[in-house]
């Protein structure tokens, strides 16, 4: 499972922070696809399949929150970590109820957010296991029956 | 401000007053007016009564005596009461039934005595060249004025001529002074008042009481007293006010003068005008003084409330200027946030690609780390000072516990007891043992203390003394962190909680530590307040609400 790389979505507005920050990821053996707004976030998952979404929640165009909504609609299994550069912590709120895996206040250090990523995507392997076994049980039972 | 309030209280104390006794005073004085109006006016009534019905008795009086003398002149003759002792027996007659008759005498027409009978020796006198004489010869009948005559003592006379035939004589008779002035003087009302007559010439044909002697000058105008009977007021040369009633006699020219004391008159009203004006008096001073008093006390209480406005005033105007500042320190925070990470990662994506062998061999290798490396830590410094501002304008809620407020103090004072030591500041704690413990949050408690502490411990040089003290005041605990050390100046105290307000040098402080701790405690539903006198230290008080 650790041989197989992280599939990472950044989506932020700022163009030199998005290459800077996917390069360097991409340095620490992430795979990584980048958008500049959420409707480019969204036809990117369309495109690829991502693990976690790293997503800056102040952008023009679509904001950050509907960004997140519409996620989550679509792909439910996705974890989304919100960054911010603004202690909005109504904003911030908000994403967590929208189902944000979490959140970071802009700069953040390249370690710190690399392990909330690994976080992140331990949490959805975990869940991914958990509704195959309960699948497979399932299918146990139909069979018995 | 304070002579704006003393204004105030006077002018609502003058139209206080005003409104209340004006209306009192003049329904006083128009009660006492009209009711004194009402009583002079019937005083007057009474004089003018009494001075028709004196002058009706005196009018009488001496018709009386004219027609006794009328009726005994036509039933005898000249010659029947000039017979020897005829005369003596008429008088006697006359005076035996108290006709006040001083004297009688008979005389004839060349003004001749021929009869006398009477205390004084008047028998052979001639009255030819008498004022009265002439008057009787011509008129028939004459009531003299009062003179002196040959006996040197007032008197006056009545005269009747009785004609028989060619010849006629004279019946003559002296009234008794002392009868007609107690007569007149009958008419006297009270213990000052008077009653006299006067004749056409103003003399005193009566004697008064006061003011001078029979045939003395009377000193009135009698020109100017009109025909009838008067009440007036009038002032005497010396001075007294009278209430007068002059009534000329019918028959006679004679004026009778009845004076009243007014103010023995009108003694009952002037009882109840002094009654009325002590009322008055008393009732003015204690509307007066309730007026005064209650001005006082309420300007006083408008006072203390705006005082209590203005001082809420102030406490807004404060927060809301922190509040605004925070919105901006969270704006500027945000635009320097982005392009700082953009930094941040471009400088971390060079330092990831300088390799061991790049920093060897390239002549330069060793300082481009370096100067990554630190452009990495500058990042990390802007980071932390716009970390701290969102911080501070975070609206974060607190969490609750239950709180041991010693507890977090020495807490925080054991994460500065080594720098504390090392600087040689010396720190007491003075911590109040019967604490409750406070529904409050502890880290957000912790951060102010940590605050203070860390200022304090920056303001005082070695051997310096801070003193930490915990105590409950009703309704709160309150928390006091004192140092020592060259105290807050007068210029910069009202602006130590203002964000990035700081005293310390570039760099070593954000100026935030202070505003943070006051946003805090407002949050806690507490204070920060401090004092501090300029040279001796400075002293905080950490306010926070039992409940």
């Amino acid at each position: 499972m650790s041989e197989q790389a992280i599939k990472v979505l950044l989506v932020d507005d700022e163009a030199d922070y998005l290459q800077t920050l996917s390069k360097r990821l991409s340095m620490r053996k992430l795979e990584v696809y980048s958008a500049t707004s959420g409707q480019e976030a969204l036809a990117e998952l369309d495109k690829h399949s991502v693990d976690v979404v790293v997503l800056d929640v102040r952008m023009p165009g679509m904001d950050g929150l509907e960004a997140i909504k519409e996620i989550k609609k679509r792909f439910p299994m996705l974890e989304v970590i919100m960054l911010t550069g603004h202690a909005d912590i109504e904003c911030s709120i908000e994403g967590m109820g929208c189902g944000a895996f979490d959140y970071l206040l802009k700069p953040v250090a390249i370690d710190e957010l690399l392990y909330k990523i690994q976080d992140a995507y331990k949490v959805k392997t975990l869940k991914e296991r958990k509704i195959a076994d309960l699948k497979a049980a399932a299918q146990e039972r139909d069979q018995h029956a | 401000m304070q002579k704006l309030y003393r204004r105030l209280a006077n002018r609502m104390t003058f139209i206080s007053l005003v409104v209340a006794l004006a209306p009192l005073y003049a329904l006083s004085a128009g009660i006492y007016f009209y009711f004194s109006g009402i009583h002079q006016e019937q005083l007057k009534n009474e004089l003018r009564t009494l001075a028709h019905n004196r002058v009706s008795a005196i009018g009488l009086f001496l018709d009386e005596r004219t027609s006794v003398l009328e009726v005994l002149a036509q039933t005898s003759s000249k010659e029947a009461l000039t017979k020897p002792g005829a005369l003596e027996k008429v008088f006697g007659l006359l005076n035996r039934r108290s006709w006040s008759f001083l004297d009688l005498g008979v005389i004839d027409s060349k003004g001749r005595h021929l009869a006398y009978v009477g205390p004084y020796p008047l028998e052979d006198r001639n009255y030819s060249e008498a004022p009265w004489f002439r008057h009787t010869m011509l008129r028939g009948t004459y009531i003299s004025d009062v003179f002196l005559g040959f006996r040197g003592t007032p008197h006056f006379v009545v005269a009747v001529k009785h004609s028989a035939g060619s010849d006629s004589w004279i019946l003559r008779a002296t009234i008794d002074s002392d009868v007609f002035t107690r007569l007149v003087r009958s008419a006297q009302l009270g213990q000052r008042g008077d009653s006299y007559i006067v004749n056409s010439a103003g003399k005193y044909q009566t004697p008064p009481r006061f003011g001078g002697d029979i045939l003395a000058d009377c000193q009135l105008c009698m020109q100017s007293v009109p025909r009838g009977i008067n009440v007036v007021e009038r002032v005497t040369p010396d001075g007294k006010h009278l209430l007068t009633a002059f009534a000329w006699l019918s028959k006679k020219d004679w004026l009778l003068v009845i004076d009243q004391d007014p103010r023995e008159a009108l003694g009952p009203l002037i009882l109840a005008r002094e009654l009325e004006l002590a009322v008055l008096v008393l009732a003015s001073l204690l509307i007066a003084a309730s007026i005064i008093f209650l001005a006082r006390r309420m300007v006083r209480r408008l006072e203390e409330q705006d005082r209590q406005r203005s001082a809420l005033d102030a406490q807004l105007a404060h927060s809301g200027r922190l509040v605004s500042l925070g919105r901006m320190a969270a704006g500027v925070a945000h635009e320097i946030n982005n392009p700082l990470a953009a930094i941040g990662e471009l400088a971390g994506l060079l330092d990831d690609l300088i390799d061991e062998d790049f920093r060897r061999n390239h002549p330069h290798g060793a300082l481009f780390k370096e100067n990554l490396t630190k452009i990495q830590q500058h990042v990390d410094r802007v980071r932390s000072v716009t970390h701290r501002l969102l911080g501070f304008a975070r609206r974060m809620e607190p969490r609750l516990d239950s709180v041991e407020i010693n507890q977090v103090l020495t807490e925080a004072f054991s994460f500065l007891e080594r720098e504390a030591k090392l600087k040689g500041v010396e720190v007491d704690l003075a911590l109040s043992q019967d604490l409750p413990s406070l529904q409050t949050d502890r880290a957000q408690l912790q951060q102010v203390f940590l605050n203070l502490l860390n200022n304090a411990l920056d303001a005082v040089e070695g051997g310096g003394r801070i003193t930490l003290a915990s105590r409950r005041e009703d309704g709160e605990v309150v928390v006091s962190v004192a140092d020592n050390g060259p105290g807050i100046p007068k210029e910069v105290q009202d602006s130590v909680f203002d964000p990035f307000f700081t005293t310390k040098a570039p760099g070593e402080g954000t100026g935030l530590g202070l505003s943070i701790s006051h946003s805090i405690m407002q949050k806690l539903g507490g204070s920060i307040t401090f004092e501090s006198e300029p040279g001796k230290g400075a002293t905080f008080f950490v306010h926070i609400p039992i409940s």
